[in-house]
């Protein structure tokens, strides 16, 4: 039968070997980490960028590289998922982004901040994260149209508008389904309306976005289609 | 209780229980928010309830090991505390850095980094605070009569997590670097030292509540805290999948996770078999529930749904979602939250000399609980694996799955409800006890001996 200070030996011997191989591989990981993660492209913006990350506690609500609260979406590939303007806009004015939905805090950031937080979430992205956050698997058999069918959208659209619009049956429920839009409005409504929504319909959930002139014209042109 | 200055572990309990209290208002507005329904969102939005929520449990489960330390050692050792006054400052410090901790996040004074949300300045009080009461304990066993591995166990374990402490605060500009070092802290903590801790309450618990030989309950202390180290230091690679770490540690990670559960089943057997075997009807028949019970919960939620959790193949499509609040919620109520329970329950009466711990209110408050968190666990479990299949598998959008799935939340919120309830009789059992006696109880009964402690009823 064990005796207890067989026990001893086997708590001790064990924890000693599990200790030195565990701090083997942290050494080893270290030497990694920099290439991996681009540690070469940590500007002072994306400095700055976690900064803020840390101090509005943002993983309170959101997950980063799977980490954080799951109130909220997860961000490490916000950058390609929505791109810059979007962010731009949801760090601005949060709720009139989700009007009615789940809320955000109204951070203050200037102009900067947010310049340094879209730079972290852009260095956020590029990581060579083992895979993760996975590729849906079950997307093209769960919908007939499929997400095949995004590629012909401009990005932009696929960025931004979809997050309150739906095309097809796919995208958000804040606004109006986009399918036939071009048979209820001439491109230039359509021009008129992207420039300055509540300019044209106070009152209107759809927030001013800070779309560029080219922006709005490759959307205009594209809404114009759908017929 | 044998010594004038192991009181002083009923104020720690009574923070304990306030703290709890405390925290479980807090899940509340979350589970609220989370259901849709955020009308104190201007003044405690979720960040802010959510760093409250976990910091109180920290603060309170810390509070809950220090009250047991200060109760078990001074018996274990068999002398008075070294300074017992040191004690009464060391948890008016503790409480006052953990209020200033509470308002600041309500102010948003904080570091963003989940579960160590404490601000950098109070960090260092906290590790101060921390050091004193190691100093404490560490010179009661030093000087005194007898060195026992019970009380060695709980020394390491608790200066293990005190120097633990120091790696979250090693600062970085990497994101990766900074969650590597956080999780040193948190998963060495929680699937490590805390565990040595955890090992070291229940086997004193065991040695008086079952009367087995202490050579025989310690022996197998040795094996199970051996098996915690050895799966649980290099188990630290589950959280090391997708942080931008290499890909070994999927491997590493994944194989040594896989072997934490038996350092948990370990610790469940030997319970049962221990309070089985001891044929010795200690009067105090709920503290033995809890202590089985916690035995049983953590292998239950720490490490079943933990293993479940954190294979590989799993844990790419469920990381970040609510399938880790599901393991969450019932790996610390059954490892650490029932341990302190436990350990209150069982020192209650002999600290107040009030024999109540076979009121039908003791019981309710075992049973309520934990059927409220196992049902708990499951409405997370059914919100957890649907968000998992829409958002990861089918490619859903977050903000419409959330709507799809807060249905769930009300579930969550009727079986904490009942959770909450089971708690309510806890507290107000531990209300209903008392304050501390003056008088010495069970002085004249061997060290080993609880049923000796004869615990007279209050005047």
């Amino acid at each position: 039968m064990l005796s207890k200070s067989a026990a001893r030996a086997f708590f001790l011997g064990g924890t000693a070997l599990c200790a030195v191989a565990f701090l083997g591989l942290t050494v080893d990981t270290f030497a990694r980490i920099p290439a991996q993660t681009h540690q070469g492209e940590i500007t002072d913006a994306v400095r700055r960028g976690k900064d803020l990350w840390d101090r509005s506690n943002c993983m309170g609500c959101h997950t980063l590289l799977g980490e954080g609260a799951y109130y909220a979406p997860e961000l490490t590939k916000v950058f390609e998922r929505r791109g810059p303007v979007f962010i731009r806009a949801m760090l601005t004015d949060p709720e009139k982004m989700y009007p009615g939905q789940r809320r955000m805090w109204k951070y203050d950031f200037s102009e900067r901040d947010k310049d340094d937080l879209i730079a972290f979430f852009q260095w956020i992205g590029k990581m060579d994260l083992n895979g993760f956050p996975p590729k849906p698997t079950l997307a093209q058999m769960a919908t007939t149209t499929g997400l095949a069918t995004t590629t012909d959208r401009p990005q932009i659209f696929n960025q931004l508008c979809v997050a309150c619009h739906s095309l097809g049956g796919q995208g958000g429920q804040v606004g109006p389904a986009l399918d036939g839009v071009g048979n209820r409005k001439t491109p230039a409504e359509i021009a008129a309306w992207l420039a300055d929504p509540p300019a044209i319909k106070p009152g209107t959930q759809m927030p001013k976005l800070p779309l560029t002139v080219g922006q709005r014209q490759e959307l205009t042109a594209f809404l114009s289609t759908l017929k | 209780m044998k010594y004038e200055s192991q009181r002083v572990a009923w104020w720690f309990f009574a923070t304990c229980m306030l703290l709890f209290g405390l925290q479980l208002v807090y899940g509340l507005i979350m589970a609220y928010a989370h259901a849709g329904h955020d009308p104190l969102h201007p003044i405690i939005p979720f960040n802010v309830a959510r760093a409250v929520h976990t910091n109180l449990l920290v603060v309170w489960l810390l509070t809950g090991f220090m009250g047991a330390a200060y109760f078990i050692v001074p018996e274990e050792a068999d002398r008075e505390l070294y300074w017992p006054k040191l004690a009464y400052v060391q948890l008016i410090a503790l409480v006052a850095v953990g209020v200033t901790a509470i308002i600041g996040f309500h102010l948003q004074w904080w570091e963003g980094r989940k579960f160590l949300e404490i601000p950098r300045p109070l960090d260092f009080l906290v590790v101060i605070d921390v050091l004193l009461f190691i100093a404490n304990i560490g010179m009661t066993i030093w000087k005194g009569k007898r060195m026992t591995t019970t009380s060695m166990v709980l020394f390491f374990g608790l200066l293990m997590a005190a120097l633990l402490y120091l790696p979250g605060m090693i600062p970085t500009d990497n994101q990766t670097v900074d969650s590597y070092w956080r999780w040193w802290v948190v998963h060495l903590w929680v699937e490590g030292v805390w565990e040595l801790i955890m090992g070291a309450i229940l086997s004193f618990l065991l040695i008086k509540l079952t009367g087995v030989d202490r050579e025989v309950i310690e022996k197998w202390l040795y094996v199970i805290v051996g098996f915690t180290f050895l799966s649980g230091i290099l188990g630290t690679g589950h959280h090391y999948y997708w942080i931008g770490t290499p890909r070994y540690w999927l491997m590493i990670g994944g194989i040594f996770s896989a072997l934490e559960p038996i350092a948990f089943l370990a610790m469940a057997i030997y319970a049962i078999t221990m309070a089985r075997k001891g044929g010795r009807a200690h009067p105090n028949r709920v503290a033995l529930q809890w202590t089985v019970g916690c035995a049983v919960m953590s292998f239950v939620g720490a490490g079943f749904l933990g293993f479940a959790h954190t294979i590989p193949q799993v844990n790419r499509y469920t990381h970040g979602t609510l399938v880790t609040a599901m393991h969450g919620h019932m790996a610390f109520w059954g490892a650490y939250a029932m341990l302190v329970l436990a350990m209150i329950s069982y020192a209650l009466p002999l600290l107040t000399g009030r024999k109540r711990h076979d009121t039908p209110a003791a019981s309710f408050a075992f049973w309520t609980s934990n059927v409220g968190m196992i049902a708990m666990t499951l409405a997370f479990a059914v919100a957890g694996v649907t968000q998992v299949v829409l958002e990861r598998r089918v490619g859903m959008d977050f903000v419409t799955v959330q709507k799809e799935i807060e249905v769930h939340f009300w579930g969550l919120i009727l079986a904490a409800c009942l959770f909450i309830l089971g708690v309510s009789a806890f507290i107000y059992n531990f209300i209903r006890h008392g304050k501390p006696v003056a008088e010495l109880q069970g002085g004249a009964g061997g060290a080993d001996d609880g049923r000796a402690a004869p615990v007279a009823e209050a005047a």
